[in-house]
């Protein structure tokens, strides 16, 4: 690895390590759909520099393409789900969702 | 040959595609007094094509059979798209053994969502019909994901409260073991340029990488990302969530199938691939998971007031019994796990079976609210009797065979004090088993209106899963030769 990957994989983790602190920190669902959507940025991140660096790019493309449709689905049905759970309690604070005591 | 087996991928893919586009072409009327006939038939259709694919691969002497995209069949081993091998198959077997308990109790219980039900149920089984099949990391993300949101849109059917924080809460959960999954699947990209078994398995057998912490870096995040999906002590939060929000077919089909293919079976696949014979570390790391899921969880159970909990709870403690098998290491470990593996699909989705009928008839699955229930309900109470003891793993039910030789291979390999622990956190299993008996089935009974079992597709099912526990158990000897014969073990 040259300077500029370990550059760019450092960037990723900073990005990684501040969706997980958005993660444990916030308790609104649609904060939380966020950070989960910033965490896999910085994955999809990830990929982007390894398929850079070992020359395998169009794998790597087609990869990242497939991973944003799927976490586009994942983030439709969370915001559906938030939505929900936001018409029948009229909040979205996680700390109130707690019905089954887990 | 070949044109034989290119039939077979069409059942465990095709099928369920075929089936959610024919249910919805009908108006809607018509189309839900299919819904069931459809989704039994597409579940035992499932179960026997993998009977089929055992029986080839024993005729053609062969370990694994290999098939490319639908397009094209005629494909060599290390270019193919899927692959059938036994714990494929064996897995498959699983999947529509479970749907189809799953279709049965489905009639009674969420008849008025019967279509939404059907047709996200068709593309749960087809995503971890994928699962099964696949042949790269990065296909099997794919297949993770279309099985996990399949399953949030289950557990939500209704939009209830309950419902809905399960299916959060799982959502969450999944979304980080994914992110976990594709991370370690990146490092491993950048490693080797690949992602497909074979690949992998070729070239960390012949050792040929330069960067040894970023394999082990990888392989830390796939085993966190399984774990996570498995439901393993220290990440299990979201599971007795969602099994308990979610309606009772679809507990069913979580607690009996889903956790384990997407988190367990993958991490057979690891062990295939990374021959954790060698990585001893990653081993005890697995042990220690599983040993925490196995004591925690049962203790947990213990002290649970609501039937599915107390259910979901004893999953947590199984599943860990099936990774303790796959953490040795060794081929009697990994028969023992993938045995467990059968056994805890059928005893967990007969006694989710029970939890369902409870329901049914009495709407809460609340301990206050259950007692004495043995009268009422016979069959209820007797085959959640025979599912407990086998969970339990007494001598004469499948349970035990499975419990058994995963202990001797944990004893080989790992030595007395965790076999010993094991063995220990077996008690905490009859003594959480015994519990859910008294509370429920036995007992004194409580002033109610008075049930009466119905004789519907719930009955049916969880009858016929006694008999494979129960036949299982005893046949088993037989296996056990076949399998010496075979210079298996």
């Amino acid at each position: 690895m040259n300077s500029l990957t370990t550059a760019f994989f450092i960037a990723a983790a900073m990005i990684l390590f501040a969706g997980c602190y958005m993660l444990v920190r916030s308790h609104n669902m649609i904060r939380l759909v966020i950070a989960v959507e910033v965490v896999m940025k910085a994955v999809t991140l990830v990929l982007v520099f390894a398929g850079y660096s070992n020359g395998n790019t169009a794998l790597s493309q087609s990869f990242i393409i497939t991973i944003i449709v799927a976490e586009v689905v994942v983030a439709v049905v969370a915001t559906g789900i938030a939505i929900a759970v936001y018409r029948n309690n009229g909040d979205l604070d996680l700390r109130k969702l707690n019905k089954l005591n887990g | 040959m070949s044109a034989s087996l290119a039939t077979l991928v069409y059942a465990f893919i095709g099928l369920p595609l075929i089936a959610i586009v024919l249910l919805n072409l009908p108006n809607r009327k018509f189309a839900e007094k299919l819904c069931i006939g459809t989704g039994l038939f597409v579940c035992i259709v499932q179960m026997a094509t993998a009977v089929i694919a055992v029986l080839l691969l024993i005729e053609f002497n062969k370990a694994s059979m290999s098939f490319s995209q639908f397009w094209d069949m005629h494909v060599a081993d290390d270019a193919a798209y899927f692959s059938v091998d036994f714990l494929s198959a064996v897995c498959l077997f699983c999947i529509g053994m479970v749907g189809a308990v799953s279709f049965a109790a489905a009639g009674s219980t969420v008849r008025d969502k019967i279509l939404n039900y059907t047709n996200m149920m068709m593309v749960l089984l087809l995503g971890m019909n994928g699962i099964a099949l696949v042949t790269d990391l990065f296909s099997v993300y794919v297949f993770l994901e279309i099985s996990g949101i399949a399953s949030f849109l289950l557990i939500a059917l209704y939009r209830d409260p309950v419902g809905l924080e399960g299916a959060f809460k799982y959502l969450v959960m999944s979304a980080i073991a994914s992110a976990f999954i594709l991370l370690g699947s990146g490092l491993l990209f950048l490693e080797f340029g690949s992602l497909r078994f074979v690949v992998l398995e070729e070239m960390l057998q012949a050792g040929v990488y330069n960067n040894p912490p970023l394999v082990w870096l990888a392989l830390f995040f796939l085993v966190a990302g399984f774990a996570i999906k498995s439901g393993n002590m220290p990440f299990h939060g979201w599971l007795p969530d969602a099994q308990t929000g979610a309606p009772s077919p679809v507990s069913i089909m979580l607690s009996g199938i889903v956790e384990q293919m997407s988190g367990t079976y993958a991490t057979m696949r690891l062990i295939d691939i990374f021959l954790l014979n060698k990585f001893t570390v990653v081993n005890i790391g697995m042990m220690l998971l599983a040993l925490l899921s196995i004591v925690l969880g049962a203790i947990a159970a213990v002290g649970q007031t609501d039937f599915k909990r107390t259910l979901a709870y004893s999953s947590i403690s199984q599943i860990g019994y099936i990774v303790l098998g796959i953490s040795c290491g060794t081929v009697l470990g990994y028969v023992g796990a993938v045995l467990h593996f059968f056994n805890h699909s059928t005893f967990k989705s007969t006694l989710f079976a029970n939890a369902a009928a409870v329901k049914n008839q009495l709407h809460s699955t609340h301990y206050d609210d259950l007692g004495g229930l043995q009268k009422q309900m016979p069959i209820a109470a007797a085959t959640s009797v025979i599912a407990g003891l086998s969970t339990a793993g007494l001598p004469p039910f499948a349970g035990f065979w499975s419990k058994l030789l995963i202990i001797i291979a944990v004893w080989q390999t790992q030595g007395a004090f965790v076999a010993s622990v094991a063995l220990l956190a077996s008690i905490f299993t009859l003594a959480y088993f015994l519990r859910i008996q008294h509370k429920v089935f036995f007992g004194p009974e409580k002033q109610r209106p008075a049930v009466k079992e119905p004789k519907d597709g719930i009955a049916i099912a969880s009858i016929a899963l006694s008999v494979v526990t129960i036949g299982f158990g005893i046949l088993f000897p037989v296996l056990l030769l076949a399998l010496q014969t075979q210079g298996v073990l």
